[in-house]
């Protein structure tokens, strides 16, 4: 027979952490509870049933979802935050030590709650359990949505977007049309460097990133004009760089359609009135249009682009950079339509918002400068 | 080998410092090229502080610059780039790592574990002295046109950047190696060093928090320097890494940046957590709530930190169902962070708080970290991050771990270690009012920047929309930000009053129980001339200190009290 344990003395639990010290919630914890949820509540209900987290109408398909999703966290985040910051200034009023307390007071000397710390534990990884599903529920019904019935392509580029359609020849410069209710996917990428494209009101993004083509699904479900964004920095011109989409009933698209077929050389069309080009009015619109890129100096003064000062008579380029000569043809035609090569890319003239008489004024201008 | 209290064995280390090295004497030995490791902790400190005063002036450029929403402030868009892109790379690189890392893991760790030094003094000396040589390459970059494609200088972009780029890669190496060898430096001192008796599960909870930390900086870094060689290359000698048109990869350079610099995230925040767990429970006279709890949630944070990276790149392009694992990850981490804090409530829970100035960081880097780390699960789900994804909800998100985290954390570790690395005490009512001007400034600052991002405000714009509601938040943003950074005044007015005239502090002013108060401030060179035996973990206020063998300084063990009712040591 074993030998009859001794019973343990007091000290000896509380030695081996067997005996808790009493403790203390402090005189309003069941109050202040009771504030942590029905603030809680409120601000659930708040979340749940204002236009909140995200204030923008959904506009497309995946933001219905999304805007659940926000919802979720949104609560969620409401709760664990009330939670934490109320007892935490609870505790810290209701333990404050007294003003005159001797310098050898001491807390309640607990080191730890088993059973509490189970339970803090255990309630979040379940919350993280539940938001885990139903973020990959949400995310699996996007990219199972359906596509296809459009397929549009997104082109960056420094600093705008062009968007190809099948059956158009030329690509759409400036604004997307996208017909309601036609599950689309748009094709992302870039010419030069990473760029984003975000439909905020659709809660749709992708990088547009250079050699690599990203895929967005989306159907858009309420006409109007929304934004699209850039979000990945790209250059001097990032914070210009948006455009905006315009979400057309099915017969306004097929018009908008039809004449995008129509006209496929972009720009106004027409000739442009070299002969009548002002120097001064020039100068003044290179201010306001070129400056931001090019220099006025010679060709090796870049910005983004080369320096334009000399480029009807320099001696080191005497070919224009897509390898024509220095013909005020030449350099009208590179302002109307844009280059896209190996020294970088500049818009078109219809992205620059320049007329074929403001291009013959340009041409003007730059001839006078290398007259000097 | 000899038994000094059961179950300690002292090792032949274990012995009274019979001949002390000749303290150096010379200036520049003693404060210039010191191997002592306060003073090199000491000497991150007033250059880490430095470089905050100018990263801190610079992000006031930004906020300046965004009080107009058209660029009418007179800042260039050219000029603005490389505003914002330096205050982040400096901020991230020269001012909160080496903080965090350097200053205080060098000035307290050592003390805490009962070590006379770091393992290896000249090692830590060679790494400080990369830290100054980096922040100017980095910050003279502006004499040929800084890097402006943001601190993460995505390529190609970053490939078109001004010839500071390549200073920058060059900075960011050398602070890099600084971080590694800090790391190595820190994982010996901790894991060999430790005085008798201190097992892993005594040591002080901020030695705990470096020991991770370290582990990270140590294993991260390394791909961070691929990363950097490989961009140095491709700009100086043309080596197609990441230039897509000619048959170089741009994602490769996020996913090798964010191997590091998502771990380099907790490398920034755990010091402050282990800050944070030694100010509450010395200021709540009670053990810290769940030692090995936060103990072991430091390490388990930092290993889950290594397989998150891609987090920052759902949008970016790759395979879709890799983002399930990634957002995944980066939610269980929620659980540990989650512990933690609950953690630090229950120490504030019935203890006796004496509300200092410290213990007010620690308690607002409890309720801002929070926010930060909810919106971190806005940021974790995909399908949300679709739509938050580079703006200036991120801005807000990150603003908060790093201001509201590791900032406040900082303020706190400031205060309560400026009387062990002074031996004077800071004026306790401009204190208070650093707190509250930083704490009610800073939420008004960076809570905008939720809503905006949310309604459609990219990142890294100098221009916005103009239209009156996006003005409102901005100009409240800056104002607030203005309020922010005049605060900062006041902490060093005060520390330098601190250091002229301050009171003497004495060897212990807050009656804390870890050994680098139990000798006298500021700390002697070789910090103990006997090591202590440890017994156990420092936090048990009513408990005799666990030190046997300690010659303490006069009067260090007096504020310590011992309770009637708790008489035996839990050893």
């Amino acid at each position: 027979m074993p030998p009859r344990r001794r019973s343990r003395t007091s000290e000896e639990l509380l030695a081996q952490r067997i005996v808790k010290p009493k403790t203390n919630l402090g005189p309003g914890f069941w109050p202040i509870t009771a504030l942590i949820v029905v603030v809680s509540l409120i601000m659930s209900w708040f979340t749940w049933n204002a236009g909140w987290p995200v204030g923008l109408i959904p506009a497309g398909d995946p933001a219905p979802a999304t805007d659940f999703l926000f919802k979720f966290l949104g609560v969620a985040a409401a709760w664990i935050f009330n939670i934490v910051t109320i007892y935490t200034i609870y505790f810290g009023i209701v333990f404050r030590q007294p003003k005159n307390a001797p310098a050898s007071t001491i807390g309640v000397q607990i080191h730890d709650a088993p059973v509490l710390e189970f339970w803090w534990t255990a309630i979040p990884t379940i919350l993280i359990i539940v938001l885990a599903i139903i973020s990959v529920k949400i995310w699996a019904d996007i990219q199972n949505t359906q596509g296809d019935v459009l397929t549009v392509e997104a082109i960056g580029y420094q600093f705008g977007f062009q968007f190809r359609y099948p059956k158009l020849a030329q690509p759409v410069s400036g604004t997307m049309h996208l017909p309601v209710n036609t599950p689309t996917t748009i094709h992302v990428t870039s010419r030069d460097v990473i760029h984003g494209f975000w439909i905020p009101e659709m809660r749709i993004k992708a990088d547009m990133v250079p050699g690599l083509v990203n895929t967005l699904r989306v159907t858009p479900t309420v006409p109007g004009t929304y934004r699209i964004i850039c979000t990945e920095f790209c250059g001097l011109g990032h914070g210009a760089m948006h455009s905006t989409v315009v979400v057309d009933t099915q017969q306004d698209f097929s018009k908008w359609f039809a004449q995008q077929g129509a006209s496929t050389g972009g720009g106004g069309g027409g000739a442009i009135p070299l002969a009548q080009g002002k120097a001064d009015v020039g100068k003044a619109l290179f201010g306001q249009k070129c400056s931001a890129c090019h220099s006025t100096g010679p060709f090796s003064q870049k910005i983004v682009g080369p320096g334009l000062g000399m480029i009807f008579n320099d001696p080191a380029h005497p070919k224009l950079v897509n390898g024509t000569a220095p013909t005020p043809q030449d350099v009208a035609k590179i302002v109307h339509d844009g280059y896209s090569g190996d020294i970088g890319v500049m818009p078109s003239a219809q992205m620059n918002g320049l007329s074929n008489a403001d291009i013959g004024n340009l041409v003007a201008y730059l001839a006078s400068l290398s007259k000097k | 080998m000899a038994t000094i209290a059961p179950g300690v064995k002292t090792g032949p280390y274990h012995a009274v410092l019979d001949h002390i090295h000749p303290e150096p004497t010379s200036f520049i030995r003693k404060y210039i090229f010191s191997i002592d490791h306060k003073v090199i902790g000491i000497q991150y400190m007033i250059t880490g502080g430095l470089f905050f005063l100018i990263a801190g002036m610079l992000a006031e450029v930004i906020r300046y610059t965004l009080l107009q929403p058209n660029g009418q402030m007179g800042i260039s868009a050219a000029t603005y780039n490389q505003v914002y892109s330096m205050h982040g790379s400096a901020m991230v690189w020269m001012v909160i790592i080496p903080l965090v890392t350097g200053a205080f893991g060098n000035f307290v760790m050592p003390l805490q574990i009962g070590a006379r030094d770091v393992a290896f003094p000249w090692l830590n000396l060679l790494a400080f002295w990369m830290f100054p040589v980096a922040g100017i390459i980095l910050f003279s970059s502006f004499l040929v046109g800084a890097p402006d494609a943001g601190w993460t200088e995505y390529p190609p972009i970053s490939l078109q950047g001004p010839p500071g780029t390549t200073m920058w890669c060059i900075a960011i190496f050398l602070i890099g190696i600084s971080s590694t060898l800090t790391g190595i430096n820190f994982i010996v001192t901790i894991y060999k060093m430790r005085a008798p008796g201190m097992t892993l599960t005594r040591m002080p909870l901020f030695v705990w928090a470096q020991f991770a930390t370290a582990g990270l900086s140590f294993i991260a870094t390394t791909a961070l320097a691929a990363a950097l060689l490989a961009l140095f290359c491709e700009r100086v000698f043309g080596v197609p890494f990441y230039d897509p048109s000619r048959g170089g990869s741009p994602v490769l350079w996020q996913h090798m940046f964010w191997f590091y610099s998502h771990p380099a995230v907790y490398i920034m925040i755990l010091p402050a957590f282990g800050i944070v767990s030694e100010v509450l429970p010395t200021f709540s006279r009670k053990p810290i709530f769940g030692y090995k709890m936060i103990a072991f949630s430091s390490v388990a944070i930092a290993l889950l930190g290594f397989s998150v990276w891609a987090h920052h790149m759902f949008t970016s392009g790759m395979v879709p169902w890799l983002q399930l694992p990634f957002m995944i990850i980066t939610m269980v981490i929620a659980i540990p962070t989650g512990v933690k804090i609950f953690s630090w409530m229950a120490t504030l829970w019935g203890g006796s708080i004496r509300w200092t100035t410290p213990m007010l960081f620690a308690t607002g880097f409890l309720i801002t970290f929070t926010c930060g780390g909810l919106t971190g699960f806005f940021l974790a789900a995909v399908p949300a991050d679709y739509h938050e994804h580079g703006t200036y909800f991120v801005v807000a998100h990150f603003h908060y771990v790093l201001y509201g985290g590791s900032v406040m954390g900082l303020f706190a570790g400031v205060y309560y270690w400026w009387p062990k690395m002074t031996g004077r005490m800071y004026n306790e009512a401009m204190g208070q009012w650093h707190f509250w001007i930083t704490f009610i400034a800073f939420n008004c600052t960076f809570m905008p920047m939720h809503w905006l991002g949310l309604m459609g405000m990219p990142r890294r714009v100098p221009i916005y929309d103009p239209s009156p509601w996006y003005v409102f938040w901005n100009q409240f943003a800056s104002i607030s930000s203005f309020v922010l950074a005049g605060s900062m005044l006041l902490f060093a007015y005060n520390l330098w009053s601190s250091f002229r005239s301050g009171k003497i502090a004495g060897p212990n002013p807050w009656g804390a129980r870890t050994l680098e108060w139990m000798i006298s401030s500021p700390a002697p060179y070789y910090n103990f001339k006997k090591i202590p035996a440890v017994l156990a973990t420092p936090y048990d206020f009513g408990n005799p200190l666990p030190y046997l063998g300690l010659e303490a300084a006069e009067g260090a063990t007096e504020a310590t009290p011992t309770h009637s009712s708790h008489p035996v040591p839990t050893y």
